[in-house]
């Protein structure tokens, strides 16, 4: 009897370890340190969502200097998010990327005076500029409104647009935005350029992957797709539980953020995952925007050749 | 009720009530004078809080800028070596380690150059030491991993051109987490022989100690004190969860704070200064002052419970002694007056006791001088002369009662002498009526049978009381004597003139109608002697001859007057006490109504007609007292 059971055991026991080793392993890796940005995969791996699609998903931050994109080109991660602009200039740099899932419908980029000014009037000067990769959008609009900024380049912005180094900088409107207000700065609208209000609205962050792993995996890309959703839609229905979840990424990495901050870039962040036309959580790429970003990247030659809406789709 | 009830037991006591207006009295001299003290000493309080704040905060900074002063000038020194040897890469090493060896209170120092500036060296140059517990090891830190020219510190000084301190910032190991250094740098930017920017020399300092150092102020116990980058993140603050987590700002911005954000501005325009509000949940002063040239700023923030605890007790134990005095003041008040009242108290119960008739009480004499003492003695003299006046009372109203005695039997002796029976005549009906206005009037009447006639007479004597009594008593007699004697009726007035007037020192006199009535003839014969004149049927009698009342000239002669026949005629007789009778509205009842009255007799009888005339004065008085007396006399011979 004695025997029978700790056999029924080891069954039980055995059958477990072969589900777990069952679970496919991926590594995906955010494009920016631990925030609400990234709320919506938080929530898939702590809620379990990545795991009831029989997926073992370890969530691994870049460091400021170190980019998503060089893991995904060292096939140290397997899925990474990034802003359409900077897939679409990693594709023409001959690293062919398929989109699996967007979940940005407008763009969240803003260009803040540092000087009292409106941008636009800022011709030629200093403007600081994320090194790790953003911003083909705003070298464009640059060109295009014949501004010539002195672009420069920054890990962190926040320091030197205070101590008055930068005579404006990009920021994105869920985070660096609210940092500088944070540090005290107080910021008028005429200070504040909105690239998504101004003939520049092109979505932003989606999740890629590389062709070739894509191809390889599309069963699981599907999943982590539709997992990653399906936390993002719960984010957006349970924010206070997601900003808890999020609170738990931040202090593990020792990000240095706090609560408040936090809540408002989730409420920022959930607000641009809706559509501005239907007014629904889309979780599509739109043809137009891929093609409004494609023609002033070529036109400004931040691309070779057009980037075309189907080369991204995942098929 | 209970506010009523209070007020009654006050008022119900002149000591309590004496005891409550000083004490108010004194308990306002001694707010006034307390509020003036606390204002004062709330002031200077305030004013030492803010010595002592700055003071603490000034002696901190000169510590702080002492070291960061030594950081600067060592990392001064180093630059001209490094510019003297710019274009050997490997020397930078050298330096770098060089100067933790001779500063051992530094951490780290990069000589970082721009992207390709040794084009042998590739895109990345920055000879890195660093000081790890005295263990010195250096390393070109630049690579794909750490591109350290987008670094705050390298380009600080680049896109200032100027030497910068970095913000404070955590380096913390991921090895072991526990650890958390702060760390701050200290750039400056280097430049060719052209004046272009070619790198950075950066040297780390562990601000550890400067943590320690400024979270160690405490000018008070529960003070404690904040330290701010100029992005206003809080480098140094007791609640270690906000650390380089959260600005001064932060909470402002779920929660708009004015106060707060005022602070913040000012800390980070580098303004020395202090503001009162509400922080951390309590009513704080907080003092601060920039640090250095760092751009970061300090802040002690005392709790006003604090600041003012020492202020605060005093004023609980002063205003608990002044209440405790107040109310010792008020019952010992109450206790001393109340003793001095006692006498008083006494006295009001013994006065008291006198109202009720208990004339022999004694007073307190408790040989006092004051003014009780006064009050208590005139009061005796009071009693004294009540008592000595009631004595007299006393016995002026035994007197009077005595007297009213004798009146009383006087009035029966004068209403004896009336007669009250009237002759039975088969063709005669008289009658006739006295009514006192006084115990003894000085009215009177009277008749006398004669053979077949008869005398009678209805007189008023001047005066009431007793001496009319008496006058009235002599004058009835002697008409009755007279009469007795059968003598005319002039003759009678005559003769009770001259002995009426007869020692008649008071000069009295009375009024008269004397008439004789034969009764088988029904002749009238009559003298008036100054009398109201009678009424016959329903006039008056018109008579030629009024004379003289009795008692006033002697020897006076007087004229007699007759009618024939005055059979089947009522006729009335009466004195002045009856149209002179006065109502309320002292309206008297006058001659008219007695006509009317002797015209409505009819066939009523003598007493008939006289019961129907004091029926209608007694309606005329209506309630009022007689005003004098009233005598009537009433006949009909038939």
């Amino acid at each position: 009897m004695k025997f029978l059971k700790h056999a029924a055991t080891a069954i039980l026991l055995s059958a477990v370890s072969v589900a777990l080793y069952a679970q496919e392993r991926l590594v995906f890796t955010p494009q920016w340190t631990a925030q609400a940005q990234f709320a919506g995969y938080y929530v898939a791996k702590e809620m379990g969502f990545y795991k009831e699609a029989g997926l073992d998903v370890e969530i691994v931050h870049p460091t400021a200097t170190l980019t998503a994109i060089n893991r995904i080109r060292d096939n140290e991660s397997q899925a990474t998010t990034l802003q359409l602009c900077q897939a679409m200039e990693i594709i023409d740099r001959g690293i062919p990327l398929v989109n699996i899932l967007q979940t940005s419908m407008n763009n969240a980029m803003v260009l803040v005076s540092r000087r009292g000014k409106n941008p636009l009037t800022q011709k030629g000067e200093r403007v600081g500029i994320w090194s790790a990769g953003f911003g083909q959008l705003a070298k464009c609009m640059s060109i295009k409104e014949g501004l010539d900024y002195d672009w420069t380049p920054f890990a962190t912005n926040v320091n030197l647009f205070i101590k008055g180094g930068l005579d404006a900088t990009l920021a994105m409107s869920y985070n660096e935005y609210y940092q500088i207000i944070q540090a005290g700065y107080e910021l008028s609208d005429e200070e504040v350029f909105r690239f998504r209000d101004s003939g520049y609205n092109v979505q932003e962050d989606g999740v890629y992957m590389t062709v070739d792993y894509y191809n390889k995996h599309k069963e699981q890309a599907r999943k982590f797709a539709a997992a990653s959703r399906k936390g993002w839609e719960w984010a957006a229905e349970h924010p206070n539980e997601t900003l808890d979840i999020v609170m738990k990424y931040v202090q593990e990495n020792h990000i240095a953020t706090n609560r408040i901050l936090q809540k408002l870039m989730l409420k920022e962040v959930l607000s641009m995952l809706e559509d501005k036309l239907t007014g629904k959580l889309e979780f599509r790429l739109r043809p137009d925007m891929v093609k409004l970003a494609s023609d002033m990247m070529v036109e400004y030659g931040m691309l070779e050749k057009e980037v075309t809406y189907e080369q991204l789709l995942a098929k | 009720m209970a506010r009523s009830q209070i007020s009654d037991y006050i008022k119900q006591s002149l000591s309590r009530k004496l005891s409550l207006w000083i004490v108010s009295f004194a308990a306002l001299i001694f707010l006034i004078s307390l509020g003036f003290m606390f204002s004062q000493s709330l002031t200077t309080v305030r004013r030492e809080a803010v010595n002592r704040a700055t003071q603490v905060l000034e002696n901190t900074n000169l510590r702080v800028n002492s070291i960061l002063e030594k950081v600067e000038i060592a990392t001064d020194n180093m630059e001209w070596e490094i510019k003297a040897h710019i274009n050997e890469p490997d020397s930078m090493f050298v330096y770098s380690r060089q100067i933790l060896l001779n500063n051992p209170f530094l951490n780290g120092c990069s000589i970082a150059f721009e992207p390709y500036y040794y084009r042998d060296r590739g895109l990345y140059f920055s000879a890195f030491s660093l000081n790890d517990n005295g263990v010195i090891s250096t390393t070109q830190e630049g690579n794909d991993h750490y591109e350290y020219f987008y670094m705050d510190w390298f380009m600080m000084p680049k896109l200032l051109d100027r030497p910068v301190w970095t913000e404070p910032f955590f380096d913390y190991n991921p090895d072991d987490v526990t650890y958390e250094a702060m760390i701050a740098s200290y750039c400056k930017p280097l430049k060719d022989d052209f004046g272009i920017f070619i790198g950075t020399l950066s040297v780390d300092i562990s601000l550890d100690w400067l943590s320690n150092t400024i979270s160690a102020v405490k000018p008070y116990p529960n003070s404690y004190t904040i330290m701010i980058g100029e992005g206003g993140t809080y480098f140094v603050h007791p609640d270690k969860s906000k650390l380089f987590y959260q600005t001064i700002f932060t909470e402002t911005l779920e929660k708009p704070n004015p106060a707060i954000s005022e602070l913040g501005h000012a800390m980070l325009r580098g303004e020395e200064g202090m503001r009162q509000l509400f922080i951390d949940g309590a009513d704080s002063y907080v003092f601060f002052r920039p640090l250095g040239n760092t751009g970061w700023s300090v802040a002690i923030v005392c709790p006003e419970s604090d600041i003012f605890s020492g202020y605060t007790r005093l004023k609980r134990i002063v205003v608990g002694i002044v209440m405790f005095g107040l109310l010792l003041m008020l019952f010992v008040f109450v206790r001393i007056v109340s003793k001095e009242l006692e006498p008083l108290k006494k006295l009001a119960h013994q006065t008291g006791t006198i109202a009720e008739g208990h004339f022999d009480q004694t007073l307190p004499d408790d040989g006092r001088v004051d003014e009780i003492g006064q009050l208590s003695q005139s009061f005796g003299n009071m009693q004294h002369s009540l008592v000595n006046y009631i004595e007299e009372l006393k016995r002026t109203t035994a007197m009077t009662a005595s007297l009213e005695n004798e009146l009383k039997v006087a009035s029966d002796i004068q209403m004896s002498m009336l007669p009250r029976v009237f002759p039975e005549h088969k063709d005669l009906d008289l009658s006739a009526s006295m009514t006192p206005a006084k115990e003894v009037g000085g009215d009177l009447y009277g008749y006398v049978e004669k053979d077949n006639s008869i005398y009678f007479c209805v007189g008023d004597v001047s005066g009431k009381g007793v001496p009319a009594s008496l006058f009235m008593a002599q004058s009835a007699q002697l008409f009755r004597v007279l009469a007795a004697e059968g003598r005319s009726t002039s003759d009678i007035a005559t003769y009770m003139n001259n002995e009426l007037s007869e020692n008649n020192d008071a000069n009295m006199f009375v009024t008269m109608f004397i008439a004789l009535l034969h009764l088988d003839s029904g002749k009238l014969e009559y003298c008036n002697c100054g009398h109201n004149a009678p009424v016959l049927n329903d006039a008056f009698l018109d008579m030629k001859h009024a004379n003289l009342p009795l008692g006033l000239f002697k020897g006076f002669e007087f004229e007699e007057e007759s009618i024939d026949d005055i059979r089947g005629k009522m006729m009335l007789l009466y004195t002045d006490g009856l149209n002179e009778a006065e109502n309320p509205a002292k309206e008297l009842f006058g001659d008219q109504q007695i006509i009317n009255l002797m015209a409505q007799a009819g066939k009523r009888n003598s007493s008939e007609v006289i019961d129907m005339i004091k029926a209608a004065v007694e309606k005329h008085r209506d309630g009022s007292d007689p005003n004098d007396d009233m005598t009537l006399l009433c006949l009909k011979l038939s």
